[in-house]
């Protein structure tokens, strides 16, 4: 067997564990973002949705995908069984498996914006209804050799197709689902239901940071050139100059430096320059990277003032940060790096990239989020319901889903903080 | 009057007519406690028997400071003259007797336990001596913030000469072990007012929302800075503005006295006259958005000169330590 397939399959399989890793880094986001009544629940549906994610994929989503098919989606090579594919230097299964680790991704991102009410049994429909008729039609659209790829669209590891497909998702569940109890007042001013351990949350985006090497770098699915270091250098880039640009506009209009804030510009720093990794140099990595910063700041403050409760910031981290990295492309691609599409306009290559990447941002974001709310409106008027019941949702999602808590010695106290009504807490 | 709940209805006819009136204001609160403590004496009279001794009872905090808004907490204490068990359990019990009176009278509990009904704070004036004593000797963060607490105090009821001699003692430790640096340090967290773009940084969640939080980013830094000033200048008043005018030209040149004392003014008013003051907690919020242009350039004014006067303090005693 050749070398180089040989080191392609293990570098991809490197970073398919790193990928799949971020589901631990998902993990304790979610948790770390919420409350302790929760935890056991964020927790365990991650791993099972991560679970029931991988069987569809397996079964149908890697076909819809990259089967043979038309512009639009593809329709072969279902209940995918180990085989090599054509035309690819590594293993077959490898590859499968790197891809099956990004709908895993996508289908947790979209999870964000059911965090803290919605019942079980949401998430298990849901996660299958994603998997087959929401991520791989977008998917395929860019990286099937559909439409938007032949279009020209850049996004080198999924800016658009795992990050914005999530988060567009996430956002119909959000509206769906309503504002948690006690999210906001009656004057329509927000409560900060602040999570529960922020250590959890900067830990998450640790995790978070070192697996993105794997989905990035790992996007170049081969170890040519080690053309994949220089991907991780303008993911790290990124990566600091968006907590740091989220550390001074938090402190410059509210005179504080905010934690979950900083960390929030972390990982949109990471959302924005997936699709552009490869193709910009690493300046424009840190300039992406710091703006994104900021929008994901003033992002997260608008959504909470148009009372769209998104508890873990999927919307701002991964929905504006997404669109912002899609488009950066249209304007940071250089000459010798765009092998897709063409340069970006500050290289030349005047608006016609910046048009490719925009009409790619619109149609994937529009078909995520009509397709995610017409499912789940359905789901909900079939399941009576997605959230649970009032009286569910304060005692928590770990004893009324799970039957036991998280935290067993400390969710008490708790209760008695977040329910001030002696009738909640007798 | 003969009950708390008669206290309460008088109160709440005439507070009316005062809310905005920061003088009056303070003098009806002043009249209410009184009320409510010749009450609690007479209750205690009835179960316990007549009084053992004489004894003070004094007011901290905003009522101690004379600041009160319309609506505060209690933070208060009893020194007796004498000495023993039995005469230990009558002054709790007094004090025990005032706080629920208090409480009736519409002055909520003080969540730190600053109130007469705690041993702590419910004392003879031999064990008072004892406890400003050691609070002063450790000099923990703790004891000097029970100093601090302590030399806001007014009395309201009794004997003043036991609070008066105490806090002799109390100023004379404080200059004598030098313990200026470690009152600045307690007093020294200051919480942004105004952000580096000259805005005024207000709260983002939760029912104040839009508001301003007066108490901590514009009273506190007056309140501290100049109480600390007249330990500095041996001043016995506890009211801030009492403070300033008595301040010596050594300590604080007359015309920034003059500065602060109209920005405390203007603060106290605005607290007053546009802060939603039908609870405790709301009157420490200003709901900015009901300001003028002009008023909202006044506030800041207030906010910067508060950080100013903080600055000045701290400067004046970290300057001495060197």
């Amino acid at each position: 067997m050749d070398t180089i397939f040989l080191m392609n399959s293990l570098w991809v399989m490197v970073a398919a564990v790193l990928v799949i890793l971020m589901i631990g880094g998902f993990i304790l986001l979610e948790t770390g973002s919420t409350r302790m009544k929760n935890a056991g629940h964020i927790a365990g549906k991650t791993i099972l949705t991560f679970g029931i994610g991988s069987i569809v994929f397996w079964a149908v989503g890697y076909g819809l995908i990259f089967g043979s098919g038309n512009a639009l989606i593809g329709f072969s090579d279902f209940f995918y069984s180990g085989y090599d594919i054509e035309g690819l230097s590594l293993s077959g299964a490898v590859f499968f498996l790197f891809q099956l680790a990004f709908a895993g991704i996508s289908l947790t991102i979209a999870f964000g914006g059911f965090a803290e009410r919605a019942k079980l049994g949401a998430y298990l429909v849901f996660a299958v209804l994603f998997s087959v008729i929401v991520y791989p039609p977008i998917a395929h659209w860019i990286w099937g050799g559909g439409w938007l790829a032949e279009h020209g669209k850049q996004d080198f590891a999924g800016s658009t197709v795992v990050h914005l497909t999530g988060a567009m998702a996430a956002f119909a569940a959000t509206l769906i689902l309503k504002p948690r109890i006690g999210k906001y007042n009656k004057d329509g001013s927000a409560n900060n239901l602040a999570g529960h351990n922020q250590v959890f949350t900067a830990l998450s985006v640790l995790l978070l940071w070192v697996g993105w090497f794997g989905f990035n770098a790992g996007s170049t699915v081969s170890v040519d050139g080690a053309f994949f270091g220089f991907v991780a250098v303008n993911t790290n880039l990124a990566a600091g100059a968006g907590v740091i640009a989220a550390m001074i506009i938090s402190w410059i209009v509210m005179g504080k430096a905010d934690v979950p804030m900083m960390l929030n510009g972390a990982l949109a720093g990471l959302v924005a320059i997936t699709a552009s990794c490869a193709f910009v140099d690493t300046w424009a990595a840190v300039l992406i990277g710091f703006i994104a910063g900021f929008l994901v700041f003033y992002s997260i403050r608008f959504f909470e003032s148009k009372r769209i409760d998104d508890p873990i910031a999927a919307l701002s981290v991964h929905g504006v940060a997404g669109i912002w990295g899609t488009l950066s492309t249209g304007f940071f691609a250089t000459p010798e790096l765009a092998t897709v599409g063409q340069p970006g306009l500050f290289y030349g290559g005047g608006l016609h990239q910046l048009g490719v990447q925009a009409l790619g941002v619109v149609s994937s974001g529009a078909f995520a989020f009509i397709v995610s709310f017409i499912l789940l409106t359905i789901m909900k008027a079939v399941m009576n319901g997605l959230r649970v019941t009032e009286e569910e949702e304060i005692i928590g999602l770990d004893m009324s889903e799970h039957g036991s808590y998280g935290y067993p010695e400390m969710v008490k106290t708790e209760k008695a903080i977040i329910s001030p009504d002696p009738k909640l807490n007798a | 009057m003969t009950s708390y709940l008669e206290i309460r209805r008088f109160r709440d006819d005439q507070i009316i007519w005062v809310s905005r009136n920061h003088l009056q204001l303070n003098q009806l609160h002043d009249e209410i406690i009184q009320r409510v403590i010749s009450v609690s004496v007479k209750q205690t009279e009835e179960k316990h028997g007549s009084l053992p001794c004489p004894f003070t009872f004094f007011m901290m905090g905003s009522a101690g400071r004379f600041e009160q808004s319309v609506w505060s907490d209690q933070d208060h204490g009893i020194i007796y003259q004498q000495q023993g068990t039995e005469i230990n359990h009558y002054f709790l019990a007094l004090g025990k007797e005032i706080t629920q009176g208090l409480q009736l009278a519409g002055y909520d509990y003080c969540d730190g336990d600053v109130m007469a009904s705690n041993p702590l704070w419910c004392k003879s004036l031999s064990e008072w001596r004892q406890q400003l004593a050691n609070w002063s000797n450790n000099s923990n963060w703790e004891g000097i913030r029970h100093l601090l607490i302590f030399i806001d105090g007014r009395s309201l009821y009794g004997d003043e000469s036991f609070l008066e001699k105490l806090k002799i003692e109390v100023y004379q430790t404080i200059h004598k072990e030098n313990l200026f640096h470690k009152v600045l340090n307690n007093t020294l967290y200051l919480k942004k007012g105004i952000g580096v773009l000259g805005q005024l940084l207000l709260e983002t969640h939760g029912p104040h929302t839009g508001s301003l939080n007066i108490k901590e980013k514009a009273l506190f830094p007056y309140v501290n800075g100049i109480r600390l000033l007249a330990i500095k200048g041996n001043i016995y008043e506890t009211s801030t503005l009492l403070r300033l005018e008595k301040l010596s030209e050594l300590v604080l040149p007359s015309i920034k006295r003059e500065l602060y004392k109209q920005q405390f003014l203007k603060l106290l008013n605005f607290r007053l006259s546009l802060s939603k003051p039908d609870n405790y907690e709301n009157s420490h919020y200003l709901p900015i958005s009901t300001l003028s242009k002009k008023q909202k350039e006044e506030v800041k004014e207030i906010l910067k000169n508060g950080t100013a006067l903080y600055r000045y303090v701290r400067n004046l005693i970290e300057k001495e330590d060197d």
